[in-house]
């Protein structure tokens, strides 16, 4: 009892929690029946007992800090267990909801990106920034003509103003990573040792970076979600929308590729292989593919998450707004394709830019988003993967 | 007690004979009531009649009720009323019409508990005073502190070659096969519900294992193996091969303060789990204790110092955890996991023995009583002073000690006195 510390609640941290779906976090009694129901968590400091009373405490830096709360998969067997209804799966996902926000720049856009209020505003921003680019460059038509006798949507909106928009969209998304996640791996680190709970510690980039293909495996099997009791079933869905992002990222790099490769081949825009590829196309197959899995992906979670008991996980905005985008994505893709297949023009054309307007979201707001657990989430488990998070018990033993 | 010249008007119906329902009985009829006890079980009693001790003091319930059956005895206003329920109840405070069902004992006064009966019969029930860890026959005295001193025949032997075998051994006439269910109607003045409480099913609370290890029982199913009279003589052992355990777990909070399970905290599961720990002490010097908890509540000075002499036990170990995962090892051990949550490790410890802490469920909400009364969310009776008439006494109002339920009991009968006088 020799070490005293002052604790500082941060009572705003605490609403905000609640108002993602914490808000029955001050049920916690400390049982512990969360740790160790919890098929997933370590024996070493294990979670979520603790985050909880760091949580109801207004602990914020340590929780966002935390490599722990990376590691749940929010499988919700916790949540069903708990004597209390305190719900610590929902919990630990409104923590890692705040820490992407805390460790995303600018500050005011990952603000914007959590506030439901600045939805239509965020959403309409690239609509506007399309057509007022397209006017200035020309690169938009408004009466676009067939090419080669079909719909092309690159007559359009030409594939040039398609990359002048997405290449930097992707790489702000890249660069706001980057800044994050440095302050991420440094402090989840140095929180992680004066914690005890990991074997390693130092940190050495190197090897934290070799640890990659066994977690990016585990990752891709789905291990840590099929080790859950509760929702079981999230894995097929998560594979489903994570595959077909996957797919669908292999098919645009593709044809990326064979655009600007054909164009310097030929060394004309005109000659060069411009969509749409023909539907016998093997890369096209995939394109449907994993849109189709995008698709269902998205329909089941939304079904899964309107039907869900709310005593044992309660969805938020950024729950919401994640599955909305995927949907959107996923729709208008689709939508787009199929209204090109049938000849309706102008439908082609609108939807096409709609689904636009939705992959500007998803690059641009990504960072910001839930679905930035992409990378949080893949760091955390590849830190926990070189520091040891499982092992350090039986070292210290 | 100074004798009442005017005669008291109306009857008092205590509805249940455990220890709360006996106070109530007894403090009103002292006082110059008639009291009618009806009591579902042939015997009364109670739980604590399963208990091989009361904490803090670690002294015999047997004493207690003995002297509680004596004066009962000695008082000729109260009338009990065993293998008995109430039917229905109409009317309103100060005149309540009661309709109560007596099963046939197949036994009648004439007992003398010789024992014959059971010696001749050769058919076996489920013995649920001891929770089923033993069986009976079908012609057994439901107790040595049995109140009325007499035997029961099982109703599943009755028509059987069985039941003639017994009414053949009777040396004095008790056995009446031809004994039929009776009605019985009684006008009474006020009520007084004493129904106290079931052990929560344990079999409910899935993630403890209990039903599907041998050696994991309830802290009740504890008390019967501990006592004299139970179905291990009082030796305490590992039900799933009768050896002595090295190390016994006590979960605290198995399905109570639990929204999945019993919502509230039943009061007495902390001590009881404490005193639990003195019966394994005394036969076992050496054994390991492990006492698994969220909160340890024992409320009260005496109850504070009985708390603080067991933690003196140096081989009685105390985790602030709760247990919720159990399972089995390859040697038969349980072994049960918990997070402690003073140090952060979760613990995965191998016993020989557990014992998991139920709590109270009252009696009212498995079978709704069939009165106009209002109840809890979770079937405890909320008592309606200003209507008044009906009241609860003891654990059918809250969880309680038997300290508590008497002293409650004993307000419950001033109550229905009340109700006499007013009416």
């Amino acid at each position: 009892m020799g070490d005293r510390k002052l604790l500082e609640p941060d009572v705003q941290f605490i609403q905000t929690l609640g108002e993602r779906g914490a808000d029955t976090l001050k049920k916690c009694y400390q049982c512990a029946t969360c740790s160790v129901v919890c098929p997933i968590s370590p024996d070493n400091k294990p979670f979520p007992r603790k985050e909880m009373i760091a949580a109801s405490w207004g602990l914020s830096d340590k929780l966002v800090t935390n490599v722990d709360v990376w590691l749940c998969h929010q499988c919700g067997d916790c949540s069903a267990k708990c004597p209390r209804g305190a719900r610590p799966g929902d919990v630990l996902g409104s923590v890692r909801s705040y820490a992407i926000q805390k460790y995303a720049r600018p500050q005011w856009l990952a603000r914007a990106v959590n506030d439901p209020k600045k939805l239509p505003i965020l959403f309409a921003f690239p609509a506007v920034l399309f057509v007022v680019l397209g006017l200035i460059t020309g690169l938009m038509d408004f009466t676009p003509e067939l090419r080669h006798g079909h719909i092309s949507h690159g007559m359009f909106f030409s594939s040039w103003l398609v990359d002048m928009i997405f290449v930097p969209s992707m790489t702000f998304a890249l660069v706001v990573f980057a800044m994050g996640l440095k302050n991420f791996i440094t402090d989840m680190h140095e929180a992680a040792v004066a914690e005890g709970k990991v074997a390693r510690t130092d940190l050495n980039w190197l090897d934290l970076i070799k640890a990659a293909p066994k977690v990016i495996l585990t990752i891709l099997r789905h291990d840590k979600f099929s080790e859950c009791g509760e929702n079981k079933e999230r894995a097929t869905t998560h594979m489903m929308v994570l595959f077909g992002f996957i797919g669908l990222f292999i098919v645009t790099g593709v044809f990326f590729v064979v655009l600007y490769g054909s164009m310097a081949w030929f060394g004309s825009y005109e000659l060069a292989w411009h969509s749409p590829y023909s539907q016998l196309n093997p890369v096209k197959w995939l394109a449907n593919v994993a849109g189709i899995a995008l698709l269902v992906g998205a329909l089941v979670m939304l079904k899964n998450r309107l039907f869900k008991d709310e005593k044992v996980a309660k969805s938020s905005y950024q729950d919401w707004a994640l599955i909305g985008l995927v949907l959107g994505l996923a729709v208008t893709g689709l939508g787009a394709e199929v209204s090109r297949l049938i000849g309706a023009a102008t439908v082609t054309y609108v939807v096409y830019f709609v689904h636009l307007m939705f992959v500007f979201c998803l690059f641009v707001y990504l960072p910001f988003s839930k679905l930035a657990h992409l990378v949080y989430r893949t760091v955390a488990m590849l830190y926990a993967e070189y520091a040891g998070r499982e092992e350090a018990l039986k070292k210290a033993a | 007690m100074t004798d009442n010249n005017a005669a008291p008007k109306g009857r008092i119906m205590v509805v249940g004979g455990g220890i709360s329902g006996l106070t109530t009985a007894l403090e009103a009829a002292e006082a110059g009531y008639e009291v009618t006890i009806v009591e579902k079980l042939p015997s009364l009693g109670g739980r604590v009649a399963q208990l091989k001790q009361y904490f803090p003091k670690l002294c015999p319930p047997t004493c207690g009720l003995e002297i509680n059956y004596r004066r009962i005895k000695d008082n000729p206003r109260i009338q009990v009323l065993t293998m008995a329920k109430v039917n229905k109840v109409d009317g309103g405070p100060g005149a309540y019409d009661v309709e109560i069902t007596v099963s046939p004992r197949y036994v009648n006064e004439k007992c003398t508990c010789c024992g014959d009966c059971t010696k001749a019969v050769t058919t076996e029930i489920e013995n649920s005073y001891n929770f089923g860890m033993n069986k009976a026959k079908a012609a057994y005295l439901p107790h040595e502190m049995a109140f009325p001193q007499r035997f029961v025949i099982s109703p599943k032997i009755i028509g059987t070659e069985d039941a003639n075998r017994a009414k053949d051994a009777c040396k004095y006439g008790a056995v009446d096969l031809a004994m039929q269910p009776q009605k019985v109607n009684l006008p009474v003045g006020a009520i007084v519900w004493a129904t106290g409480w079931e052990p929560y099913d344990a079999r409910r609370i899935d993630n403890l294992g209990f039903g599907q290890y041998d050696n994991i029982i309830t802290n009740m199913m504890m008390e019967r193996m501990a006592a004299k009279n139970g179905p291990t003589e009082g030796k305490i052992v590992k039900p799933s091969n009768g050896q002595a355990p090295k190390s016994v777990a006590f979960v605290q909070c198995a399905g109570s303060r639990d929204q999945n399970h019993l919502p509230y905290c039943s009061y007495i599961c902390c001590m009881a789990s404490l005193k639990q720990s003195t019966y394994i002490r005394e036969q076992y010097p050496d054994a390991k204790i492990y006492i698994f908890y969220i909160d340890l509540r024992a409320p009260g000075n005496r109850y504070e110092k009985f708390y603080k002499k067991i933690k003196e036990d140096p081989n009685t170990f105390f985790i602030k955890g709760k247990v919720a995962e159990v399972s089995e090892t390859p040697s038969g051990e349980i072994t049960v996991v918990a997070e402690n949550a003073v140090t952060g490790e979760k613990i995965r410890q191998d016993v020989d023995l557990v014992v998991l802490a139920t709590g109270m469920q009252p009696s009212a909400s498995i079978e709704r009583l069939p009165a106009d009364l209002v109840f809890t969310e979770e079937g405890f009776i909320v008592n309606d002073y200003a209507k008044g008439g009906m009241f609860a006494a003891g654990c059918a109002a809250k969880p309680a000690d038997v300290v508590s339920s008497n002293q409650n009991a004993t307000g419950m009968a001033l109550k229905a006195i009340q109700t006499l006088v007013k009416s």
